[in-house]
C-alpha cells in the first residue's frame, strides 16, 4: 500500500464518512433541490434569485456545508467504486489521484465562488 | 445560443454519457461475477420463492445506488462549474442560467429528483440496517417503500417541475 491509500483510504474512515455526510446530505441536497426547483420556479432563479439568497448567512452556511459534504461524500463514495471495479494497484491508484485532485480542484472553485460571491454582493 | 450555452450542454452530454459508460461498467461487472439480476433461465425459477426471500432486489438497488450516485457527482460538478460564473459576470451566469428552464434540461430536472429521492431514502435504509439487526425480510420491506417513496416523490415533484412548460 502506498502512502497515499494509508493516509486517504482508511476502510472504516470511508465508511464512517459515508453515513455521516449521507445522513447531512438527504436534507441538504433535498433541501437546495426544494428551494431551487419546487418552491421557486426553476426560470426565476437567476442571478438576482442567487444574490437575494447569498445575502443571508444561512444559506450561505447551508451552500458551504453542502459543497463540503457533497464532495467529501462523493470521494468516499467513488473510493468504493474503485476497489470494486478495478483491480491493478497502479491503475487504482492512479485513478484514485486523478478524482481526488478533480475534488479538490471542485472544492477551491466552489469555495473560491461563494467567498467571492459574498464579497461581492456585500459590498454593493 | 452563445458559447457558454454550447459548452455548458456539450459538458452535459459528456456526462450523460460517461453515466451511460459506468452503467455499462455495472452490467458487464454484474454478469461477469455477481452471478447478476438477470432473466436467465435458473433466475426466472427463483421466481417461484416466496417474494420475501427474493435477494435480486437488493442487489437492484445496490445497482441503482451506485449509477445515481455516479450520475449526482457527474452533475454536481458540472453545476460547481456553471455558478462559478455568478462569481464574475451576472450576465453570463444569467445566459447560462436560462437553459435550466427549457424543456429537455426540466426533463433532466425530474431524473435528478428521482436519483436524489432514490439515494437518498435507500441510503437511510443502508444505515438503518447497519445499525439496527433487521433481517432481510424487513430490510426487502423497507426497500419496498424506498422504491414507493421514490417513485411517487418524482410524479409529484415533475408534475410541479415540468407545469409552467406544459401549461
Amino acid at each position: 500500500m502506498s502512502g497515499f491509500s494509508r493516509v486517504f483510504i482508511s476502510r472504516s474512515l470511508t465508511y464512517v464518512a459515508l453515513r455521516i455526510s449521507g445522513a447531512l446530505l438527504a436534507f441538504l441536497a433535498l433541501g437546495h433541490f426544494f428551494v431551487t426547483h419546487i418552491s421557486t420556479d426553476v426560470a426565476d432563479t437567476g442571478s438576482s434569485f442567487v444574490t437575494k439568497r447569498w445575502s443571508s448567512s444561512l444559506w450561505v452556511t447551508w451552500d458551504t456545508v453542502l459543497l463540503a459534504s457533497a464532495l467529501v461524500h462523493a470521494f468516499a463514495g467513488l473510493v468504493v467504486i474503485v476497489y470494486d471495479y478495478i483491480t491493478r494497484e497502479t491503475t487504482k491508484h492512479r485513478v484514485l489521484i486523478l478524482l481526488a485532485s478533480l475534488i479538490f480542484i471542485l472544492f477551491v472553485i466552489g469555495l473560491l465562488t461563494i467567498i467571492i460571491s459574498v464579497f461581492k454582493i456585500y459590498s454593493t | 445560443m452563445n458559447s457558454i450555452q454550447s459548452i455548458f450542454l456539450l459538458l452535459l452530454t459528456l456526462s450523460l454519457t460517461g453515466i451511460l459508460y459506468f452503467v455499462f461498467i455495472v452490467w458487464k461487472s454484474a454478469l461477469a461475477r455477481d452471478g447478476g439480476a438477470f432473466p436467465s433461465a435458473s433466475r426466472l425459477s427463483r421466481l417461484g420463492r416466496m417474494p420475501s426471500e427474493r435477494s435480486e432486489i437488493s442487489r437492484w438497488a445496490a445497482y441503482l445506488h451506485r449509477i445515481t450516485g455516479v450520475g449526482i457527482f457527474a452533475f454536481l460538478s458540472l453545476h460547481i462549474v456553471d455558478v462559478a460564473f455568478f462569481a464574475f459576470s451576472l450576465n453570463a451566469y444569467d445566459s447560462l442560467h436560462s437553459i435550466y428552464s427549457t424543456l429537455p434540461m426540466r426533463i433532466f430536472e425530474c431524473g435528478l429528483l428521482f436519483a436524489l429521492l432514490f439515494h437518498a431514502t435507500n441510503g437511510f435504509r443502508l444505515i438503518i440496517v447497519d445499525l439496527f439487526d433487521i433481517g432481510v425480510i424487513r430490510s426487502n420491506v423497507i426497500l419496498k417503500s424506498v422504491f414507493f417513496l421514490s417513485i411517487v416523490g418524482t410524479i409529484a415533484g415533475s408534475y410541479v417541475i415540468l407545469q409552467p412548460v406544459i401549461s
